[in-house]
């Protein structure tokens, strides 16, 4: 990515999270006016504490009739401890509020966009968007944003003060604030690189543990493990080495903020204590008071307080800035459409209404060109279909047109009026749950029975009857490890289970050993019997002598239409 | 999770093997900590100086004004001020790298130690693991401790040798100040340490799971997407992430609101136990007890304690998420911890492999074994095909072999010793297993190739050389590599990935022959390869197996090399 792209990225990156903010903007506005009574009441704690000294020091006033001042004073520290409480929750609650709903808006768009969208990425990807990406919001939103303001308007408040009471001394202020930024901006500029920097070599250090971790059996088979225990803490030393370098720098922004903050102190302290025995003869010195030198000097720690809290925070600014060029990509991609719902007739020739219709239907890839299409061709209801032809060919392709995963470029697809579509493919997905919540998913309502019989009529009649739990037994992580034939037997039941006319099948048998296969075939043949339309795309003849048609696609356009016999003589 | 009885226990227990491991670098521990402290008490330094003299330059200002005689030493103090705005400059930039350097010196060891406890992991142990979300997991544990000294432990010991610090100061100026200063801050040190560490446990431990469910429950949806739409119930599966994410969210606000009281609390302390030493302070110099510029610098001191005390909550409140991280690591290390038998295989020649009335379960399958009583024998130096469908029990054959785990009854024996009297080292050396999963490492051809070499090899590296690409040959990879651009140093990525299927699968082999043992298992060693590779490759292991004990696994036996029985499982 060229410099002025990256730059451009990194606005739109701030001006989303801008937007997010816009929407817990009450919560903000809190947090903000919560920060400036705890700046108001802080001020009015140190001024009276200068107050008080001057008070009895200079002034020999006995301390107890001041009360009424020391209750002021207690007042003013529990304002300050109360807003103090009220800016971090209200803040805590913006930041909560931003990752659900962030949360919502990216589950709305997975959703939208389908699983071909999503292939595209990796699924730890996204699901590392969905959780880790999303948290990361929370610092920048509860944290950073009100104290951006704060760091801001509460130095300002404090400078105006220090000016009524003396402007020379605020002046040291006014010279030193402004500074601080500006030297953090331009060390911050370098460390910014270093930071990416680190984060990459962090980054690899991570892939490297996982990467030996991953591969733990290897080792352990050629007895290499001790070697490769020293080499993960080699790896980790030599990145430490390779880091204290960016570090050395990354860190002189702490050390300059630290250093305006106490040399401005020594400063106000040594001109105050000057100004006081009177060797500077120029200025407002000669105005200075023990109450107005020691307010000022108890307020040279509370005027810098705000932007270093701001440091402080300004890594979750960076991460929130990480975060959001990502989840801004993925808000932005436009979702397909999926096919048109018509009520389709029948041909004119035929008396079978028909299920799906394809008119000079077109898919383009991004980077690949045309994968498929023009094609032309109707599905009739309870027809059963096969999809043939060499891998890469566009059989999936077709499929996820029909499903609605992928639009048409060109032409139109339209299925019948409330079609719904069952999936299965390679992949079935399987959910950390019981047997019977894996299944209930499609129907919620189902009885025991229903799910008995689905399971029976996907030929897993006899694994259900193995096991002493029943309906009731585990899978995944913890529980019953199901084989592939297995998972896609129960992939299958759940077909069984939902009335959609339509089912579509991508490589159902695929990595079945043969007598897997039989059974999962068993199975399809029976949904044909249900009349439903079944669209499959496969290698398998046995899975092509099922159907009442075979489509050879070759390169993406339709090659030939037989009936299975004659399709097993061409191949 | 249970909640545990004792939390100090508890909490000694799981972060016991890491505290120990940190001690081995107590030195540099301890001098970070004094760092830290150094920067804490120049910042007290500056501020109770400079109101020390502010108060006191305005008296003798006032003195010489009405006309009186009075001198004050302005440069000693003002020597001293800058000493500390420059000392504190200086401390903080020196702490924050060196301590930074101890935090990335202990990330090597906690990974170094982590990782040798996964090493002695089992089998069966791995292969449950290498499923879900454990890798995540392992990463945000790890992640967790690697903060344990910056976040737990120095902070709170700063802060509590700053209270000392100041209660001291105090105590010099009047022994009553020093008393009621400790009296004010050691329960608030309390308070904010074990106090939040208690507030936050349950919380804040639960965080970590519900975490760990949201990510599970997130993978499901996203690898679940096309199901769950097109059975139109992709509502009711998001519900099930939605929940997750309430319960967390939840406990986060918990958390957040939780520390937020301590760090009000932090305040409220801090500001007012400065007033109420202004207070005392000024009633003793009303009494003539103190001067009035130690009168106006004692509450500055303790002004300053704030900035020790102030990050305390936060990170104690999550305490608990801590605790849950290291406690699982040590669980996931500890339950490896299978003893190790010390036997040795007599002969350096083939040997035979023995099962006698093998029978495996698999947890979750109830009573259906894996195996059922098998009884087999391979000669040594015979050649065994074992067919089947899969998941009818070849690769818990052939971990049975390599004592992945033990059988649940019966015995395997190797030239007719029981593997359970073995040393892992001695079983090792002798057995090549190419198993069904294909794992490259993320390091070039050659290191990759290179694991496979004997540990003790003892070879001159031209004859590594020469073994290398003979191994290349076998598996026809060697016209391949000789053309990549770099050669054998060419990196291969995450997994293998930048090799086809079928280019990992053969290095994978070549690694196995370049370990030439005596006792040869290869599961599926042809599958993913071409029909003419294959015919090549099988005629050239063919030649490379004589003389060894080999057992192979497959759908069919046409997918294998020549071999002299088959058993059909």
């Amino acid at each position: 990515m060229s410099r002025s792209q990256a730059q451009t990225s990194a606005r739109a990156s701030r001006q989303w999270l801008a937007a997010q903010s816009r929407e817990v903007r009450g919560w903000l506005s809190l947090a903000i006016a919560a920060g400036v009574i705890g700046g108001l009441a802080t001020l009015a704690q140190l001024g009276l504490m200068a107050w008080l000294i001057s008070a009895v020091v200079v002034h020999d006033t006995a301390l107890v009739t001041l009360w009424p001042y020391a209750v002021a004073l207690a007042g003013a520290v529990i304002v300050r401890g109360l807003a103090q409480w009220l800016q971090e929750t209200s803040g805590l609650e913006a930041g909560l509020r931003v990752k659900a709903d962030v949360r919502a808006q990216v589950l709305d768009q997975l959703a939208a966009l389908g699983p071909v969208h999503l292939a595209e990425r990796h699924s730890a990807g996204s699901t590392a968007q969905l959780v880790d990406q999303v948290e990361a919001l929370e610092g920048y939103i509860a944290r950073y944003v009100p104290q951006a303001t704060l760091a801001v308007v509460l130095p300002l408040i404090f400078l105006g003060v220090a000016f009524s009471l003396d402007w020379l001394a605020a002046s040291f202020f006014l010279i030193a604030a402004p500074l601080i930024p500006l030297f953090m901006a331009l060390i911050g500029m370098g460390a910014q690189r270093l930071n990416e920097q680190q984060f990459q070599a962090m980054t690899r250090l991570a892939g490297h543990f996982l990467d030996r971790v991953r591969g733990l059996t290897t080792l352990q088979l050629f007895g290499r493990t001790r070697q490769a225990t020293e080499e993960v803490t080699a790896v980790a030393d030599d990145y430490r080495r390779r880091n204290m370098k960016t570090l050395r720098v990354a860190f002189l922004s702490s050390a300059v903020l630290e250093f305006f903050a106490s040399v401005s102190i020594a400063v106000i302290a040594i001109y105050i204590g000057f100004g006081l025995l009177g060797y500077i003869q120029f200025g407002p010195a000669d105005q200075l008071t023990l109450f107005s030198g020691l307010f000022l000097l108890f307020m040279a720690p509370d005027f810098f307080q705000p932007l270093r809290l701001l440091a402080q925070h300004y890594h979750d600014r960076a991460s929130a800035l990480g975060a959001a060029e990502g989840l801004r990509t993925l808000l932005s991609q436009t979702p397909p459409q999926g096919p048109r719902m018509e009520s389709l007739g029948s041909e004119l020739d035929d008396t079978v209404p028909l299920r799906a219709r394809l008119t000079d239907v077109s898919v383009a890839h991004a980077g690949r060109g045309r994968v498929l299409g023009p094609l032309d061709f109707v599905i009739t209801d309870g027809e059963v279909v096969a999809l043939v032809g060499p891998s890469g060919t566009g059989k999936s392709t077709l499929l996820q047109v029909l499903a609605g995963f992928v639009d048409a470029e060109s032409g139109g697809v339209a299925l019948r009026t409330e079609t719904s579509v069952a999936w299965l493919d390679q992949r079935p997905f399987l959910m950390q749950g019981t047997l019977a919540e894996n299944l209930r998913l499609v129907a919620p309502d189902a009885s025991d029975d229903r799910l008995r019989e689905a399971l029976i009529a996907a030929q897993l009649g006899d694994l259900l009857s193995a096991l002493p739990e029943g309906l009731d037994t585990s899978l995944g992580e913890r529980g019953l490890g199901l084989s592939g034939g297995q998972a896609s037997r129960l992939a299958l039941a759940r077909v069984f289970l939902s009335d959609a006319p339509l089912v579509l099948l991508d490589e159902p048998t695929a990595s079945l050993d043969p007598d897997s296969e039989q059974r999962v075939i068993e199975g399809l043949t029976q949904l044909a019997a249900q009349g439903r339309t079944l669209v499959i795309a496969t290698h398998h003849p046995a899975v092509m002598g099922m159907a009442d048609r075979v489509l050879r696609l070759e390169a993406g356009q339709l090659h030939s239409q037989d009936a299975p016999a004659s399709s097993e003589a061409l191949s | 999770m249970k909640e545990p009885t004792s939390m100090q226990g508890s909490t000694r227990k799981a972060l016991g093997p890491w505290l120990r491991l940190m001690g081995e670098r107590r030195a540099r521990l301890l001098f970070g900590a004094l760092l830290m402290l150094a920067t804490l008490l120049f910042a007290i330094g500056l501020l109770t100086l400079s109101g020390w003299f502010i108060t006191a330059t305005a008296l003798t200002g006032m003195t010489l004004a009405a006309g009186g005689a009075a001198t004050l030493d302005v440069f000693t103090p003002g020597s001293g001020i800058r000493f500390f705005a420059v000392g504190r400059t200086a401390a903080r930039y020196a702490e924050r790298l060196y301590n930074h350097d101890t935090v990335l010196r202990l990330l090597a060891d906690i990974r170094g130690r982590t990782f040798a406890g996964l090493s002695r992991l089992s089998g069966r142990e791995l292969a449950r693991y290498r499923a879900g979300e454990w890798l995540n997991r392992l990463t945000a544990d790890i992640d967790a401790l690697d903060n344990l000294y910056l976040r737990l432990l120095a902070p709170p010991l700063v802060g509590l040798l700053a209270i000392l610090v100041v209660g001291g100061i105090l105590a010099l100026a009047m022994p009553a100040l020093g008393g009621v200063l400790l009296a004010i801050m050691l329960p608030l040190w309390v308070i904010v340490t074990l106090g939040m560490a208690v507030a936050g446990r349950g919380p804040s431990a639960r965080r970590v799971e519900t975490l760990e469910r949201l990510r599970v429950r997130a993978l499901e949806h996203l690898q679940g997407l096309a199901e769950l739409r097109t059975f139109g119930v992709l509502g009711a599966h998001r519900e099930r992430v939605e929940r997750e994410q309430r319960a967390l969210l939840d406990d986060q606000r918990r958390l957040g609101r939780r520390a937020a009281l301590g760090n009000a609390l932090v305040t409220l302390t801090v500001q007012g136990a400065a007033v109420a030493i202004l207070c005392l302070a000024l009633l003793a110099f009303a009494a003539g007890k103190l001067s009035a510029p130690v009168a106006s610098m004692l509450p500055l001191a303790v002004l300053a304690l704030n900035e020790g005390l102030a990050m305390l909550p936060g990170a104690f409140v999550q305490l608990g998420a801590t605790r849950t991280a290291a406690a699982r690591l040590n669980a996931e290390a500890a339950t490896s911890l299978r003893d190790e038998a010390e036997g040795s295989l007599t002969s350096a020649e083939a040997p035979s492999i023995t099962f006698e009335a093998v029978t495996l379960r698999y947890p979750g399958m109830g009573t259906t074994p894996a195996l059922e009583d098998v009884n087999l024998h391979v000669e040594a130096g015979e050649r065994v095909a074992v067919l089947g469908p899969s998941g009818s029990g070849k690769s818990s054959l052939a971990q049975l072999v390599v004592h992945a785990f033990d059988p649940d009854a019966g015995s395997v024996q190797l030239a007719g010793q029981d593997l359970r009297s073995l040393a892992p080292q001695a079983l090792h050396s002798r057995l090549a297993y190419l198993t069904q999963h294909t794992e490259l490492f993320h390091a070039s051809l050659r290191d990759n190739l290179r694991l496979g070499l004997p540990v003790d090899h003892g070879l001159e590296e031209a004859d590594v050389e020469s073994a290398l690409w003979q191994a290349l040959w076998i598996v026809d990879l060697d016209d391949w590599a000789r053309e990549l651009p770099h050669g054998l140093e060419t990196w291969v990525g995450e997994a293998g990935r930048q090799l086809s299927g079928g280019q990992a699968r053969r290095v994978a082999l070549a690694r196995v022959i370049l370990r030439d043992a005596p006792l040869v298992l290869l599961d599926e060693p042809l599958a993913g390869l071409d029909a003419a590779t294959a015919v090549t490759v099988a005629e050239r292991l063919d030649t490379w197996l004589d003389g060894r004990t080999v057992l192979m696994f497959a759908h069919r036996r046409d997918a294998l090399p020549r071999c002299d029985r088959a058993l059909v499982l």
